[in-house]
């Protein structure tokens, strides 16, 4: 049983950690993007994955959400509402991204 | 350790439902977050260190969270109740910080009502501000029980949504830092 609940505290350790460097990592590309090779969109996009990286990372490491132990019902309803999730976000940029191209006097 | 339980799954459900309410918000804020009408857009009026304090403070108190729930499912009442109070005062301490941003704003008269950039933000930090103040609220309410009553399975079931929510709404804060403050800055 103890050593249960050290794997289970390394994995929050782990968790925790790699949320720090992720966490600081975005900081810097948001400070100093001036002095990196790309523009500004891949600036967006590189801390937008980071973002992602980091909520995956601490679904997997603090929610434990891989290690169900019979069905995989909250997985499940997690994929599905993150799929409606995308769904919202993504089509609604794209429908105002073109509402003000096609707005243009 | 998400248990293979009834009440867990339903309030998972409950949190993956608030999940879309975020991304309902996360969506009005990509795209109205140029429209700033006049008023002070998000270059001159978000402090970077600030959001990253904040960001920090709230990690720190999922993970100390996390070590209440470890501490709990051992059966350690004293380390579950201190770890849960930390937890409880750096929650505090993020929204503190997060007011201070707020009536510091507002005094500068950079309020909801001037631009949709500036509603879209007030709307989504605020609703995350409300979610953790009820998040406060109800860990008080956890440190009580733990500290009055005896530590059952049932309690454990319960100290477990708390767990929950408060991991949930680190996890919609990741996206507040990139999606608000990140990209809002940038482009």
């Amino acid at each position: 049983m103890n050593r249960l609940y050290k794997k289970a505290f390394r994995s929050r350790l782990i968790g925790f950690c790699s949320s720090l460097g992720l966490t600081l990592t975005t900081y810097m590309v948001i400070v100093y993007f001036q002095s990196l090779p790309f523009g500004k969109e891949a600036a967006v996009l590189i801390i937008l994955l980071l973002a992602a990286l980091q909520f995956f990372l601490q679904c997997i490491f603090f929610l434990d959400l891989w290690k169900e132990d019979g069905p995989l019902w909250n997985l499940c309803a997690f994929l599905s509402t993150l799929s409606i999730v995308v769904t919202i976000i993504v089509f609604s940029i794209w429908i105002m991204h073109h509402l003000d191209y096609n707005m243009m006097p | 350790m998400i248990e293979s339980d009834t009440k867990v799954f339903g309030f998972w459900l409950y949190l993956m439902t608030d999940l879309i309410l975020f991304s309902v918000l996360f969506a009005a804020f990509v795209v109205l977050h140029n429209n700033t009408f006049g008023a002070p857009d998000a270059r001159s009026m978000f402090e970077l260190p600030e959001a990253l304090l904040e960001t920090l403070v709230l990690l720190t108190s999922s993970f100390t969270c996390a070590l209440a729930w470890l501490a709990t499912m051992q059966r350690k009442k004293k380390a579950s109740i201190a770890w849960f109070t930390v937890t409880f005062f750096l929650g505090a301490f993020f929204l503190s910080i997060e007011l201070f941003e707020f009536t510091h704003l507002i005094h500068k008269e950079i309020t909801w009502q001037k631009s949709a950039f500036l509603s879209s933000y007030f709307t989504l930090v605020g609703t995350h501000g409300l979610h953790i103040l009820i998040g406060l609220l109800w860990m008080l309410v956890t440190i009580f029980q733990l500290a009055l009553r005896p530590l059952l399975e049932r309690t454990a079931h319960k100290i477990f949504r708390i767990v929950l929510f408060w991991h949930f709404l680190d996890l919609v804060w990741i996206f507040i830092f990139a999606v608000v403050y990140g990209m809002g800055i940038l482009i």
